[in-house]
């Protein structure tokens, strides 16, 4: 009893469908691997190969082979050397040719450098290298609790571009629209998820010190201090943020079926807290004075990859980008697979580095054999 | 055999349009539409489309209903500049969110903070509770129980406690649910983080079983029907009072599958106590977090209902500074 046409019609329909389905999404084939970090019941899993791959090298540039030392330190060589005076004239020129091969490789010395004056502070991209390199040496000194043993280089962010690919630019706040209701403030001009979501409120953890508890301590009411709903909403999108940002999922850290609780997370828990605060110094510290020292706006251009989406002013972004976790970690849950990568540039370790006697660090151990060479 | 093996219907029948009962009292604005005969509808339902009754409350009901849409569908897009194709972009994501914490239970916030919420709410409200009376009072001009009714009530206890009550007893309308696709799944989300993680409630334990124990119902009695159709189970009604074949059949099939049968009238009792019970349990589960409990797996662990797991090896012993060393779980016997 059923007519043709609708016989025909829902083959059809099926037909399509299933072409549809097949053909106009971008299939991808993750590895259904994986790897068992909680007790077993708790399915605290990692897909490691399931991740995006982001679109910048991830292993380090082979190291410079080692110098002699001249025996004499740069700031006796040099002029207006502040941050690396203490260092071995040859091993500093060591680190100025890496440096370039990190940042700048197709602009040379001249992106930094004005003319042949090396000591002039004319261009403020040498203001903010001097910054910079103090940021590194401090992260690689006095957040070994984060980044031990491999440490950290310029490297490690920039990946061979005068500018990191993952930096965060704190979206100036919409105007105000008295008679719509507010919006979340979703990023319309992002080409990736985590770009899309929110994220005015990463602020308040990776700038500002606001706590991060989201649940309360008791079963039952209290007097526990837990953040309003709106504020949980946006320890949410910071804690995908990072998840995203590292290419793990929750269970990295957490047990999901209770996260506050320290007494069922993974070591990873530790190091994620102090990577937390020293974002907050980083961004605190340096990278909002690299504002002040290197003025930019940049317009982002948006490139929709569907024609019927209108293009979206992504506004101008100024100032510099500021760090996540994704600026070092390019969605893998230690950046370029956690290669060592400081122990042959040990100028990279601050002088606030305490194990100067304890010589227990690898970076450590190269400085002497460098020294004794 | 080829009847009841697809959604659509074998038979249409067709004839004169059907003598429907005379109303009782008030008849304004009542039943409207010249009745016609489908046979498109007829494949999966009844030919005869219209009259429909309205009434007053079903007027008033689609009144506020279109104008809590108009608000809540002017507002997303008024947030997009008017853009039509943003609007579809951003349809998903777009949302009313209700009045931030500060304005605790002020009914007039400013109209971009939450005001538009409370309007959207007010009348969203008003035509689901009229809509409430139309189908009792429909139910009741026809002779028949008001047992579609309560189910519906049911429904609208889960969307008072979510919207109205439990906002009220928290003293805040920040806690109530957005008007929006992602937004009120994100709200979820939230809901069951801020408050220790809703698996551990056990009204939502009840909820979930209600709800799949409601589609397995469903698909059992479902198919039982159609399976004896050609027996003439499509009239259950009838074979309620006056077993026939096909429901001695039905009975006997599920009693040598399991060893016992509902009947063809306590089956359906079994339904709609499975489903009203969805909402029910899940209404007092909403109603209970926040208010009563703050934190539902420290509350399972409290009523010995979380498992116990081994610690996970190469945790440092020493918490980063500030953090409080509450272990949720006495460590088992054995570890450490």
């Amino acid at each position: 009893m059923i007519p043709g046409f609708l016989k025909w019609g829902a083959a059809a329909g099926v037909v399509v469908g299933v072409a549809f389905v097949l053909a106009v999404p971008q299939w991808t084939h993750p590895s259904a691997t994986g790897i068992q970090v909680g007790p077993p019941p708790t399915s605290m899993i990692l897909f490691p190969q399931g991740q995006q791959v982001e679109p910048v090298p991830q292993v380090p540039p082979a190291p410079l082979p080692p110098v002699v030392a001249s025996g004499q330190l740069a700031k006796a060589v040099y002029k207006n050397v502040q941050v690396l005076g203490d260092v071995d004239q040859a091993e500093f020129m060591r680190l100025q040719e890496a440096i370039t091969q990190w940042v700048a490789p197709k602009q040379g010395c001249g992106f930094c450098h004005a003319g042949n004056d090396f000591s002039s502070d004319e261009k403020p991209q040498k203001v903010a290298a001097r910054l910079m390199l103090s940021m590194t040496r401090t992260i690689n000194a006095d957040w070994s609790n984060h980044v031990a043993p491999s440490g950290v280089t310029c490297y490690t962010c920039h990946r061979g571009q005068p500018i990191p690919a993952e930096t965060w630019f704190p979206q100036a706040a919409k105007p105000v629209k008295p008679l719509v209701a507010n919006q979340q403030p979703y990023n319309e001009a992002a080409d990736t998820v985590r770009k899309f979501f929110p994220d005015a409120g990463w602020a308040l953890f990776f700038v500002g010190d606001e706590n991060i508890s989201a649940q309360s301590l008791s079963a039952l009411p209290g007097t526990n201090q837990v953040h309003s709903f709106i504020v949980v909403t946006r320890i949410y999108e910071m804690m995908m943020q990072m998840s995203d940002g590292m290419g793990v999922n929750c269970g990295f850290c957490h047990n999901s079926r209770a996260f506050w609780d320290w007494s069922q997370s993974t070591p990873q828990r530790w190091t994620a807290y102090y990577a937390i605060q020293q974002i907050r110094e980083l961004n605190n510290n340096f990278l909002l004075k690299l504002a002040d020292a290197i003025p930019m706006k940049r317009i982002r251009v948006h490139e929709t990859t569907l024609p019927v989406l209108p293009t979206v002013e992504a506004g101008i972004q100024e100032g510099n980008g500021l760090a996540v976790c994704a600026t070092c970690h390019y969605s893998q849950p230690k950046p370029m697979g956690g290669a060592d990568v400081i122990s042959t540039y040990p100028s990279l370790v601050g002088p606030a580095l305490p194990a100067k006697e304890a010589n227990a660090s690898p970076a450590n151990a190269n400085q002497q054999e460098a020294e004794a060479k | 055999m080829a009847r009841f093996h697809t959604l659509y219907n074998a038979i249409q029948v067709t004839g004169p349009v059907e003598d429907e009962l005379p109303i009782e009292g008030s008849t304004f604005g009542g039943r409207v539409g010249k009745p016609f005969h489908s046979k498109l509808l007829g494949l999966i339902g009844e030919t005869q489309v219209f009259p429909v009754y309205l009434g007053i409350t079903g007027m008033l009901s689609l009144v506020c209903g279109f104008i809590a849409i108009e608000i809540i569908g002017l507002n997303f897009l008024a947030a997009v500049d008017w853009n039509v194709v943003r609007f579809i972009k951003m349809l998903p994501f777009l949302a009313i969110q209700p009045p931030p914490a500060k304005y605790g239970l002020t009914l007039f916030p400013p109209l971009a903070e939450g005001g538009w919420w409370l309007l959207a709410g007010f009348f969203l409200t008003a035509s689901i509770l009229l809509w409430w009376v139309r189908m009792y009072r429909r139910a009741r001009a026809l002779g028949m129980g008001t047992h579609v009714a309560w189910a519906f009530a049911s429904a609208i206890w889960l969307y008072l406690v979510l919207g109205f009550i439990r906002p009220i007893c928290m003293g805040s309308w920040s806690e109530a649910v957005p008007f929006g696709i992602v937004e009120h799944l994100n709200w979820t989300a939230t809901f069951s983080v801020r408050y220790g993680n809703l698996y551990y409630n056990p009204f939502h334990m009840l909820s979930i079983v209600f709800l799949y124990g409601s589609t397995l119902l469903f698909a059992m009695h479902g198919g039982t029907v159609l399976s004896v159709a050609p027996f003439g189970g499509e009239r259950e009604a009838h074979e309620i009072s006056d077993r026939g074949t096909s429901v001695e059949r039905a009975g006997c099939f599920w009693r040598w599958t399991m060893g016992f049968n509902a009947n063809f009238e306590s089956i359906h009792r079994w339904i709609y106590w499975f489903a009203i019970l969805t909402t029910i349990t899940g209404g007092i589960g909403i109603l209970i977090t926040g208010t009563l409990v703050d934190n539902w797996f420290l509350w399972g662990v409290k009523h010995g209902i979380a498992a116990e797991y081994a610690p996970i090896a190469g945790r440092p012993d020493i918490l980063p500074p500030g953090m409080i060393k509450l272990p949720s779980l006495a460590t088992p016997e054995g570890f450490r």
